[in-house]
């Protein structure tokens, strides 16, 4: 039988696979724009987001434009790498079948 | 549902949908296209009519009328930077095409637009014209956008067809260039952008 490797826990859960998976697509993208494409409420994905940072997936830059606090957010090489890893590990699963 | 439960499939339908709604975004609305489009057209067909028609010695005053809309952009741009909430990398590689498309130009009008090699000051209308293809060509691949693509291809067609018209019809060419491939496809561009963000 074939062995399997975890998937990373880190990008294993809903709401930072979807950050994850928007901000591959895009070079840098801004808090409020996140929280509406992935319908999640600011507390959650800020604590979410948070937890990508810690694990070095995601870059944060918080600065300010025209005098409102802004949070831009964009994905790392550390994060691309895990991101490829994440989807090459979930081929090898779905094509072992459920 | 608890954050962890997720199964393998439902990991698959949120890659998907999340690089979907990241890439189903269109955000050019012409409006760029359609300022120098307009702009070249007054300022090629203009000098055309201060040169030949009222044989004016300041015919070339008109293009100093790009300056006023270099502000325009500048403003332009400056504003939507301000309500931009994210960068594409389409938008990154189109600034870069633009950025050097503008560089090219004024090396080229240093260039040819010097005494010795130009001492009519008319503007040498194929030249423009197969660097205006350029951008054009390469947004219209970028953006899958045919309208620009053609209108490309349309500006190296008139430039190689400038090479052999008279001095005089130079100018002419470049107008009906900005017509094809900035006016018109600027135009499609505006009507696309607003059907997408209805």
């Amino acid at each position: 039988m074939l062995m399997f490797k975890d998937l990373d826990p880190i990008l294993h859960s809903q709401l930072r696979l979807a950050v994850v998976s928007l901000l591959i697509s895009v070079k840098k993208a801004e808090f409020t724009f996140i929280r509406e494409k992935t319908n999640s409420t600011a507390g959650n994905l800020s604590v979410q987001i948070n937890k990508l940072k810690e694990a070095g997936y995601i870059d944060v830059t918080k600065q300010f434009k025209d005098n409102y606090p802004q949070t831009i957010c964009n994905i790392t090489p550390k994060g691309i790498v895990a991101f490829e890893e994440y989807v090459k590990n979930l081929q090898s699963y779905l094509h072992q079948g459920p | 549902m608890p954050e962890d439960s997720i199964t393998q499939q439902e990991s698959l339908a949120i890659i998907e949908s999340m690089i979907n709604k990241a890439k189903n975004r269109f955000s050019e609305n012409g409006f760029l296209y359609l300022l120098w489009g307009w702009v070249i057209l007054f300022c090629s067909l203009g000098q055309y009519a201060l040169l030949f028609v009222f044989h004016s010695p300041w015919h070339w005053t008109v293009w100093l009328s790009t300056w006023l809309a270099l502000i325009v952009q500048f403003i332009y741009i400056y504003r939507k930077r301000r309500v931009k909430r994210v960068t594409t990398y389409t938008e990154e590689i189109l600034r870069y095409v633009w950025i050097a498309f503008v560089i090219l130009l004024f090396l080229m009008g240093f260039i040819f637009g010097s005494k010795q090699s130009n001492p009519n000051g008319v503007i040498n209308g194929s030249m423009l014209l197969a660097i205006y293809g350029m951008p054009t060509f390469l947004s219209g691949i970028i953006l899958r956008f045919r309208g620009l693509v053609a209108g490309g291809i349309s500006c190296w067609v008139l430039s190689l067809v400038a090479i052999y018209a008279p001095a005089q019809y130079q100018l002419l060419f470049v107008a009906a260039g900005v017509v094809i491939a900035w006016i018109i496809p600027g135009y499609l561009l505006r009507a696309r952008y607003k059907q997408e963000n209805a």
